[in-house]
């Protein structure tokens, strides 16, 4: 490294001169010398620092895992009586994968968003995004089905007829073990909460409230 | 104020920011641990365990004694693991008559033995694989992320760790290390 940098520097000096000597030959003289020092110093100073840089990153091993948060969702409104869709979108920190929900072996975990039930809000299914097929530098010839960056997610919920109109609070966790280009890490619990808004099924209005002693208004 | 002060102020400001942002851009990129960094247990002497087998014999750190023990923490859902476990069984036979043993260590309480023994058959691992314990990941300093690899001198002292994947080279020159061959290992 030291060696290198050496022979680096060395060069970048002697390109210097010549650009000196170029510059008393050609357009370059409208800069002045003095400015010309200067941005020498500036260049060599922050060419140091840059290779220096790493050797800081290298002292914070081990002391950072991958992040995966819930981008804040917005507020769906799901029909009572009907099945609606609600989306999730989710953040992965950028360096990092996680497996998709179909991973390609039996041996890795899945991602899985798991929610807690209700009494009166039915929640149906969750689909899950295709992984994308992708190799890493650990094993470049087999490829993975992962997700990264940004992955939306869409839960089915269905309130029941006798849902009071208004907003539900629903929670879970999404469950997944996520990875960089050289490790792993634990399987992981994010939680996950959200908001839907139940409305009325306007088709149903009119009716004799009577007739449905189930609804508490 | 002359131009050198304006260029020397200029260069502290840079030089500020890129130390600064230096380990952040590290995290976000994922590599802050494509390092080997001497840590607590370097040094010290390798904590006892006693762990089973996958065939269920009761196996202890005490049982490898005058060997150069090389401890690998795994998981089935680890990739990385994966391609250096093949590796490890290729130097366990290549520097088996220096001393060398190598001891794979599963963080796994869910998966059954039979899944992980499936899994080290499938990747070609035949050293011995304990099903480890909390306790001995704790002991180990916590095992934040895998694979995670610690070398055993022959006097029962931890050489050093290493925490993801490496080359098959830095591997060998690690190996080499810690069974003391006097060349010394290009990093």
């Amino acid at each position: 490294m030291t060696s290198s940098w050496l022979w680096a520097t060395r060069g970048f000096l002697t390109s210097s001169r010549e650009a000196r000597h170029l510059s008393e030959l050609c357009w370059l003289s409208v800069i002045p010398q003095g400015l010309i020092a200067m941005m020498n110093q500036l260049t060599a100073g922050l060419l140091l620092l840059t290779l220096a840089a790493p050797t800081v990153g290298q002292e914070i091993t081990g002391s950072s895992g991958p992040s995966v948060r819930l981008v804040p969702p917005g507020i769906t409104t799901v029909t009572r009586g009907k099945a609606g869709g609600v989306p999730l979108q989710f953040r992965i920190g950028r360096g990092f994968h996680i497996n998709s929900n179909t991973p390609k072996s039996e041996f890795l975990i899945p991602t899985i968003l798991k929610l807690d039930a209700t009494t009166d809000i039915v929640v149906g299914q969750v689909a899950y995004p295709k992984g994308e097929e992708r190799s890493f530098p650990f094993s470049p010839d087999e490829k993975l089905s992962v997700y990264t960056g940004d992955f939306a997610l869409t839960v089915t919920v269905r309130p029941l007829h006798s849902v009071v109109p208004g907003k539900y609070m629903l929670r879970g966790q999404l469950k997944y073990q996520a990875c960089d280009n050289a490790a792993c890490y634990p399987p992981k619990q994010l939680p996950v909460s959200f908001e839907i808004k139940v409305a009325k099924d306007a088709t149903r209005q009119g009716r004799n409230p009577a007739q449905s002693p189930h609804v508490h208004q | 104020m002359n131009r050198n002060s304006i260029g020397w102020i200029v260069f502290v400001a840079v030089a500020s920011v890129i130390l600064v942002a230096a380990p952040y851009m590290a995290r976000r990129a994922g590599i802050s641990h494509d390092i080997q960094k001497p840590d607590a247990l370097t040094g010290k002497p390798a904590p006892a365990f006693d762990l089973p087998s996958l065939d269920g014999k009761t196996v202890r750190l005490s049982d490898f004694k005058g060997k150069t023990v090389l401890l690998n923490f795994w998981a089935t859902w680890c990739q990385p693991c994966r391609v250096e476990m093949s590796w490890f069984d290729e130097f366990q036979k290549k520097y088996g008559s220096e001393g060398l043993q190598v001891v794979g260590i599963t963080t796994q309480d869910d998966s059954s033995r039979s899944q992980i023994a499936n899994f080290a058959d499938e990747v070609g691992a035949h050293y011995t694989i304990l099903v480890g314990t909390n306790s001995v990941s704790v002991a180990y300093g916590g095992i934040p992320l895998l694979p995670s690899t610690i070398y055993v001198n022959r006097d029962g002292q931890v050489v050093s760790r290493v925490y993801g994947l490496k080359s098959r080279s830095e591997i060998e020159d690690d190996i080499k290390l810690a069974l003391g061959h006097s060349r010394v290992p290009h990093k």
